[in-house]
Formats: C-alpha cells, sequence, structure tokens
C-alpha cells in the first residue's frame, strides 16, 4: 500500500464529486458500467484503470486481465480530448493511441470531459443566489475578455508574419496558386482519359492475325 | 480456539454456543455509527486496505460474487460496480442490524440490480457449490466461533479458478510497530467508543479479538487445510491489517 493509492483514492473522490456535479453525468457513464479502461500515461511511466459504475468511476493501479481499452498519451493530450472534434484531432495527430475498443474510449472521453457544471448554481448554496448570479456575471465576463485576448493575439500574430515579416503568405496570394494547382490536375486527368479512349481505339483497329 | 465447547470472545471465555450471540449483540450495538467509527479508528486508512484487497480479487463484469460479513458494505459497492449489469454480487451478513444497515446504504448509492441479501453464517453456507468467483471476508472472520469451520464451507462455494480474500487485522511485523499498535488499540480505541457510540466495551472486545485472532502463517496453514492452493497473503500497514489469498482449482 502505498503513497499513489492513497492519491488515487482522493482522486477518485474528487473525479465522483465533480461528476456528480453535472445532473447527466452519471447517466452518460451508465452504459460503461463494468467495462475496464486503462489510461496508459507516457512520460509520467504511468497506468490506472477507470471502471464506471453507478456512483461514478472507481480507479484503481492495478486490474487483472485486459482492459476492454487502452488510451495512451501525455497527460496534456488526453486532457484534450474534450470534445468530439478535439478527440479525433488527437487520434488523427497520433497524440492518443487507442487500443482495444475506440467506440468506448469515444464515448468515455466525451463522458467524461464532456462534463456540465452549473457552477453558479453550486456556489449559490454558499452565497445565496443574487451573490452567486453576481459572481457568476464576472466569471463569464471575464472568462469573454480572455476569449477576445486570445482571438486578437492570434490576429495580431498572424498579420506580423505576413505582413511584416513576410515570413508566411496570405490568402490573396495563396489562393491564385491553388486554383492553377487545380486547373493543371483537372488538365492532367483530361489528358490521361484522352490517351485511354485513344489506346482503346488503337487497340481495336489492330487487324487480328 | 475451543477447548472443551468454550471459545473465546476477546480474552473472555465463553461456551461455544454463547459466542454468536455476544457478536450479534456487539454488532447491534455499533450498526448505525459502524462507517463513522471505521473511519474514526482507523483514520481513514481502512479505505485503502479495501481498495487494496478489491486490485488483489480481480473481480470482472459478469462474475458472481459473495462478500461475507460485507457489514455496510465498502467491499459489495466496489464489486457491484466491477462485476456490472451482467454480475452477481451477494451481500452475506449473520448480523440482521447490519445488514439492514449495509442494504440501505447501497439503494441510496442507486447500487441496484445486480445485488442480493442473504442473512447467513459463514460456518454454514446456504449457496450451491463451485459458484462464485470469488469470495471475500473483510474484518468478520475473528468474529466467527469455527474459523476452520467457516473456511470450509467457503470453499465448497468456490469455483474452480475461483479465489478467496480474507482482509483481516494481524499481527504487526515489528516490535516498535506492535507497542504502539497495543496502545493505540487497548487505551484509546475504547475511549474512542465510550466518546461517539457510548459503548466502550464493544471496542474494548475489537482489541481483544484482534489478539485472539491467529496469525499471518496460521491463518494461511488453515486455508490450505480448507483445500485453497496457491495461498499467499500481504502485509499492510506494517502487518496491522494482513489480505490472504488463496485459490481452488
Amino acid at each position: 500500500m502505498t503513497i499513489s493509492s492513497a492519491a488515487l483514492d482522493t482522486f477518485e473522490q474528487l473525479l465522483n464529486r465533480a461528476i456528480r456535479l453535472d445532473p447527466q453525468g452519471l447517466a452518460r457513464l451508465a452504459p460503461m458500467h463494468g467495462r475496464v479502461i486503462k489510461f496508459d500515461l507516457i512520460g509520467v511511466g504511468r497506468c490506472f484503470y477507470l471502471i464506471p459504475d453507478p456512483c461514478g468511476v472507481q480507479i484503481y493501479q492495478h486490474c487483472e486481465g485486459d482492459a476492454d481499452c487502452v488510451l495512451r498519451g501525455t497527460p496534456l493530450d488526453l486532457a484534450r480530448m474534450r470534445s468530439s472534434r478535439a478527440s479525433a484531432d488527437q487520434l488523427f495527430s497520433g497524440s492518443v493511441e487507442i487500443i482495444g475498443d475506440s467506440a468506448l474510449a469515444q464515448q468515455f472521453a466525451e463522458a467524461l470531459f464532456g462534463l456540465d457544471i452549473d457552477w453558479e448554481e453550486q456556489l449559490s448554496r454558499l452565497t445565496g443566489d443574487v451573490l452567486a448570479h453576481e459572481i457568476g456575471h464576472l466569471g463569464r465576463g471575464l472568462f469573454r475578455w480572455g476569449e477576445r485576448v486570445r482571438k486578437t493575439a492570434g490576429l495580431n500574430l498572424k498579420e506580423y508574419l505576413q505582413e511584416e515579416l513576410r515570413m508566411l503568405p496570405t490568402r490573396e496570394e495563396i489562393e491564385p496558386l491553388l486554383a492553377d494547382i487545380d486547373h493543371l490536375r483537372d488538365d492532367v486527368e483530361r489528358l490521361s482519359a484522352r490517351i485511354e479512349r485513344l489506346q482503346r481505339h488503337l487497340d481495336s483497329s489492330e487487324p487480328t492475325q | 480456539m475451543t477447548i472443551q465447547n468454550t471459545t473465546h470472545f476477546g480474552y473472555e471465555t465463553v461456551p461455544l454456543e454463547e459466542k454468536a450471540s455476544r457478536v450479534r449483540a456487539v454488532f447491534d450495538s455499533v450498526a448505525n455509527k459502524y462507517d463513522l467509527m471505521n473511519d474514526l479508528m482507523s483514520f481513514g486508512v481502512h479505505r485503502l486496505w479495501k481498495r487494496q484487497t478489491i486490485e488483489l480479487a480481480g473481480v470482472r463484469r459478469g462474475q458472481h460474487v459473495l462478500d461475507l460479513a460485507a457489514g455496510t458494505g465498502d467491499l459489495s459497492a466496489r464489486f457491484s460496480g466491477l462485476v456490472g449489469p451482467d454480475g452477481l454480487v451477494v451481500f452475506s451478513d449473520i448480523n440482521a442490524s447490519m445488514l439492514h444497515q449495509g442494504r440501505e446504504r447501497m439503494i441510496d448509492e442507486g447500487r441496484v440490480g445486480n445485488i442480493r441479501y442473504v442473512q447467513a453464517d459463514a460456518q454454514h453456507l446456504p449457496f450451491p457449490e463451485d459458484y462464485f468467483d470469488c469470495v471475500t471476508i473483510g474484518f468478520g472472520l475473528r468474529n466467527v466461533t469455527d474459523k476452520q469451520l467457516a473456511l470450509d464451507a467457503i470453499y465448497r462455494t468456490v469455483k474452480p479458478g475461483g479465489r478467496l480474500l480474507i482482509l483481516e487485522f494481524s499481527k504487526p511485523t515489528n516490535k516498535p510497530m506492535e507497542a504502539l499498535y497495543d496502545l493505540y488499540s487497548f487505551t484509546l480505541l475504547p475511549k474512542i467508543g465510550k466518546l461517539v457510540v457510548n459503548d466502550e466495551e464493544s471496542y474494548r472486545y475489537l482489541a481483544e479479538s484482534i489478539r485472539m485472532h491467529p496469525n499471518q502463517e496460521t491463518l494461511k496453514q488453515m486455508m490450505e487445510d480448507a483445500g485453497f492452493e496457491g495461498c499467499d497473503y500481504f502485509n499492510l500497514t506494517g502487518g496491522v491489517v494482513a489480505v490472504h489469498r488463496g485459490y481452488k482449482f
């Protein structure tokens, strides 16, 4: 029995508490009861097993037999599987490897990382509805401000790389090139089809001996 | 240990037929504060002991598990999740009060559908032969009057390839730990019992019953005498608790 057992126990309790904060959290895990999902953390050298059950998930260091599916990746890459689009990106880029039942892995990642917790409702139990709403409003404002800053920084960086340093082409410069490439591809395909038709004509008109 | 139709009840020697009723009285008294006392007495460490037991049990989806002396269901709750809707957990205890507490807790947690409740004596199990993939008994064997009889009965119900796990207090593996443990269990424990549940005697019995329980090697031999093979034990918290595991081949 090691410190990691205590840490896993604490992690399990916290995770289950978070799952129960989402009204649909337990329901999303219901179809997976008893299935074994192994998380193999690259870079940390650890793995653990999650088994969904009626109260959330059970988490263990060891599990006899094979897991129903294995998700292998760095902790950050695994955490990025928050939505079906993000998890698809992670899979196609090779950041996260899935071994075994991939549908189960996808379903579990969406259930776990897609928790929708009404924090204002939870806060209102401590502070009352009015104060919780004000804090929630402030929090949402801060989040929107952060999104704006992120987008603006992205646009500024793009402009700097394209217009100032001239390291990257602009959309207006790229599009004619892409159109020319499309035309060339179509012309090559038409030429190839014409050559095949001529070849068939020659083959059919040759006298048989 | 029985001598001339007597056995031990803690440090007291009592007639054989009296032990079960004395044990029943203890658990009737502690049933409604059982979980709280477990947390207080072990500083929450009992959860980690049970977690270790679950990992060693190797229970998988669809299996049949018997949890003897299930108490308030710490092990059964986890097994219920592990076996899934297609498996079965038989939640068994000889004490009706504890069984009632356990059933209430399982229902409150939404653990329904794959749990069955049976009030049974571990010495005379009313289950089919070769039925269970895993049988566990957590902190209950030391309260059984005839432990070898219980092990024999358990062996009959385990299916070939199945296993028995016994989680129980045992003998600390070093002297300093033993001294500290004695001080804690004979001095502090009964006082906690008096303070929290107003029952000093039941927790004095707990400390005494632990001292009367077979040590690690003796219990392992008893399992082998019952027919279990590949028997081994794992000391936890310096031997304060041990998990014994044996297989039926």
